[in-house]
């Protein structure tokens, strides 16, 4: 590979577009330290005094509690239902089998405004009233394509012969899943699972219309903004991150198989 | 019926039976969810974009063409519905051309480092969105780093209101948060090129800029075709960016929509709105579709 005058060209021309990914969010969480409120550069010290203020006020601590909850009754659904349609498209042959891969697949390209109202309307009609659960089930439906895309991903590359020996060695359907093909999926349904964490931890645009009184973190966020320069925002921004990227890290060595 | 036709080991129909009944157990819950949970959502959203508003989410049930045509003639929703899909096309068009050179570099210039490079990419893709637009706010705003950090060397007096509350600023952030997606959209349509192509196409005499244009660009269509389906889809069916960074200028279709809903109870208004803005959509996808077929791709 020939590193030519062209390549030093694209090398600092891609350093300048990751630093214009990372240069805003980076700020944020700088100013999450800042000792002032104001945001201005150079520091004037460093402070956790605004994470003791997200931890102190009630509104946050309900609306990390909001956020978890959501997010985990997100994953366990989807992992359940999502893990079991990915094991029915891979493993079986049945007439429709293209047709039901797409269809589990709709929810990534519609626009989360169209989910959210459609489930909105869904609920007035039936008189629901919004809570976590209307806003876990919209997030079931939005996080389903990308975990059942992880599964079946790992899935088709492997060896459908192992399960079949172990049918043949005269061991159950059930069996035949718990000792065979779930050690070998177990880490990708991990990685998706903490891939829809990290979707469920983010969402906004279907959480907008889907909940009621109790607010998530983005809401809150979201509510916030708006208002006066609040630099308790910075810090529970900051804490958001975390959550999504902790998680993002944790499946660093996936990252690359979910590429192809 | 021809003995050919009967494959060698067909499967007793106690088999597909069971086979049968295997596959609706495990796809049965997805299809529930995604049956309940948006199919009679979307068909209920349907329905009551042909029935009669009252206002304050009153409805009445006959059927009228009425929403779909009033929003149609409205001269108002037309022009924000112009603004809107060309601000899609916009951020979707400038995420593919700043993208590509570094899908480019990431591809087919680095080696030990593409790992990273491509781990980084998926990093910021799952940086939440809210805090990037939050970002941008404190970046841009009255009291922000740039209007303070001018104001501190001396540049200006006053702060530079123009920054933030602009299209500018909406389109600022929709390439700051669809950048990574498109970048690993591209990157893998260039992996699945093999590295003896571009070999091949050098050793028959072909300049850097023709391999490029005659092997790299034709491989990659799928791939920037689907990039620009997946951001215009999705940027002009945002809300959040344009209210928090668009202000005055910023009222786009899907703030009209989420208005008719909440602000206005006038479901069925926003319903119409938002089924015309799915036709457009759906003719996104579907001409990407074509693209594929007519490469043989």
């Amino acid at each position: 590979m020939r590193r030519g005058r062209r390549s030093w060209g694209l090398l600092v021309y891609s350093v300048l577009v990751f630093a214009f990914l990372f240069a805003p969010v980076l700020i944020v969480v700088l100013f999450s330290f800042n000792r002032t409120a104001s945001l201005t550069f150079p520091f004037e010290g460093w402070t956790l005094r605004w994470y003791r203020a997200v931890f102190a006020s009630p509104d946050y601590r309900a609306a990390i509690a909001a956020s978890l909850k959501v997010a985990l009754a997100t994953v366990a659904i989807v992992a359940v239902i999502g893990t079991a349609a990915a094991v029915a498209v891979t493993r079986y042959s049945f007439r429709g089998r293209e047709a039901l891969r797409s269809i589990l697949l709709i929810p990534a390209a519609l626009p989360g405004l169209f989910v959210g109202i459609a489930l909105l309307s869904l609920f007035i009609r039936v008189h629901l009233d919004l809570s976590l659960q209307t806003a876990a089930l919209g997030h079931i439906v939005y996080t389903l394509p990308y975990f059942f895309l992880v599964a079946s991903s790992r899935l088709l590359r492997f060896d459908p012969l192992l399960e079949e020996s172990a049918r043949d060695l005269g061991a159950g359907w059930f069996t035949t899943f718990r000792k065979v093909t779930m050690p070998i999926i177990a880490p990708a349904l991990i990685a998706g699972a903490l891939v829809v964490f990290s979707l469920s931890w983010d969402e906004v645009l279907i959480t907008f219309f889907t909940i009621g009184s109790q607010n998530t973190l983005p809401l809150v966020i979201y509510s916030r903004v708006k208002q006066a320069v609040d630099p308790s925002i910075n810090a529970i921004s900051a804490l958001l991150l975390l959550g999504s990227l902790v998680f993002i890290v944790g499946i660093r060595r996936y990252v690359v198989d979910l590429q192809q | 019926m021809s003995l050919e036709a009967a494959p060698a080991a067909a499967p007793s129909a106690l088999a597909t039976k069971r086979r049968r009944r295997s596959v609706l157990l495990l796809a049965g819950p997805a299809l529930l969810v995604l049956g309940g949970a948006l199919l009679v959502p979307i068909l209920l959203l349907l329905l009551q974009s042909f029935v009669v508003s009252l206002g304050y989410g009153q409805l009445q049930y006959t059927f009228t063409w009425s929403n779909y045509t009033s929003a149609l003639q409205d001269p108002v929703y037309r022009s924000i519905a112009v603004r809107t899909f060309s601000m899609g096309a916009i951020t979707a068009t400038t995420c593919l051309v700043l993208g590509y050179p570094v899908s480019f570099f990431i591809t087919f210039r680095l080696e030990r480092a593409r790992n990273l490079a491509l781990f980084l990419v998926v990093v910021s893709l799952f940086t939440s969105y809210l805090v990037r637009l939050y970002a941008w706010y404190t970046i841009l705003g009255q009291k922000g780093v740039i209007n303070t950090a001018l104001k501190a060397i001396g540049v200006i007096d006053a702060p530079l209101s123009f920054l933030l509350f602009s299209r500018w600023a909406v389109l600022l952030a929709f390439v700051n948060v669809f950048l990574p997606f498109t970048i690993l959209i591209l990157a893998s349509s260039m992996q699945s090129i093999p590295g003896e192509l571009l070999e091949n196409s050098r050793d028959l005499g072909a300049s850097p800029m023709q391999s490029f244009t005659k092997v790299v660009l034709p491989l990659t269509t799928p791939g920037l075709v689907a990039a620009f389906a997946y951001t215009f889809v999705l940027t002009s069916g945002d809300y959040i960016t344009p209210a928090l960074l668009g202000g005055k200028q910023g009222t786009t279709l899907a703030t009209i929509v989420t208005d008719q809903f909440i602000a206005f109870g006038n479901q069925p208004g926003g319903a119409a709105i938002s089924f015309l803005m799915v036709l457009v959509f759906a003719a996104v996808y579907i001409s990407v579709s074509q693209t594929r077929r007519y490469r043989g791709l």
